[in-house]
């Protein structure tokens, strides 16, 4: 399947991948050491690497015996290539947005003028 | 470590790879909602400036399906359906979108959580992001359709600088 960024997404929908990932930007570490912080078992942690190395996001060593984890960044720009775009087009979208709230608004004072102004005519007469 | 990765793990850190934005705007609660649920004022703002949406349906009720065609300024169509999944007057609203190829698939779909704050008659808009799938176009779909709305502000600039001389 051609889901790249897909497989990257899911991938960082877990907060414990991203902080494996936060850890790993700071430099190469090995499972033990990113296991630490976490209340959790090195099975459950060798499987959330195990997703993060399918999307591309890390890399296992294997030249040494303790086979330390190594970011790979170029997923993630993708992603945050992807995150900027669509972040402008909201952006734009929610100016657009905020001058046609003022034009409804300048409508509607205008209208309630000028109601005010036909009940005092009425009233005169 | 680069500025890039740097930029990377204190995104990270604070988990903002889903996208969160928080617009403030001065018009009370009711209004703003009313301008994200009813088509004919969804139209005047929905996409970058001067696009507008020939096409714009919603069938406001869980369930009820979104069809929007944004036209660019350089004409190109950009076709997007998506369907509700949550709708709270006037403060919340849930739904899927996805933006479609020009053979009508899929190329992204997005889990748009919309909240609706009064703030002492001005309304805090939180409009969060998940990104549920993606495929490798959807990224050069977003740049393309970018490149349709700077560019044609370029050659407005450029217009209107011809026109002041």
């Amino acid at each position: 399947m051609n889901d790249r960024l897909s497989e990257t997404f899911g991938a960082l929908a877990d907060p414990t991948r991203r902080a494996i990932l936060a850890r790993l930007a700071a430099g190469e570490a090995s499972v033990t050491e990113l296991a630490s912080p976490f209340a959790m078992s090195m099975p459950a942690i060798s499987k959330h690497l195990k997703v993060l190395e399918r999307a591309g996001l890390i890399a296992r060593g294997r030249e040494a015996q303790w086979r330390p984890c190594r970011l790979q960044a170029s997923p993630l720009r993708d992603v945050a290539g992807w995150v900027d775009h669509y972040r402008r087009f909201w952006e734009e979208s929610f100016d657009r947005l905020d001058d046609y709230l003022q034009e409804l608004k300048a409508q509607d004072s205008k209208n309630k003028a000028k109601e005010k102004k036909h009940v005092r005519t009425r009233r005169e007469n | 470590m680069s500025a890039q990765d740097a930029k990377i793990s204190a995104a990270m850190e604070h988990s903002e790879w889903d996208l969160v934005m928080t617009r403030v705007f001065d018009a009370p609660r009711e209004l703003v909602f009313k301008v994200w649920t009813e088509t004919q004022h969804v139209a005047q703002w929905w996409g970058p400036k001067r696009f507008t949406n020939p096409v714009c349906e919603m069938d406001v009720r869980v369930g009820g399906a979104i069809r929007i065609h944004m036209r660019a300024p350089d004409g190109v169509v950009y076709p997007m359906t998506g369907v509700f999944q949550e709708i709270v007057v006037p403060e919340r609203l849930v739904f899927v979108s996805s933006a479609l190829d020009d053979k009508g698939n899929s190329m992204f779909d997005v889990l748009s959580t919309v909240t609706f704050a009064d703030e002492r008659g001005e309304t805090a808009l939180t409009l969060q992001l998940r990104v549920i799938k993606a495929t490798a176009q959807a990224p050069q779909y977003l740049k393309g359709m970018e490149m349709g709305w700077t560019q044609s502000l370029d050659r407005l600039g450029q217009h209107l600088a011809t026109v002041q001389k």
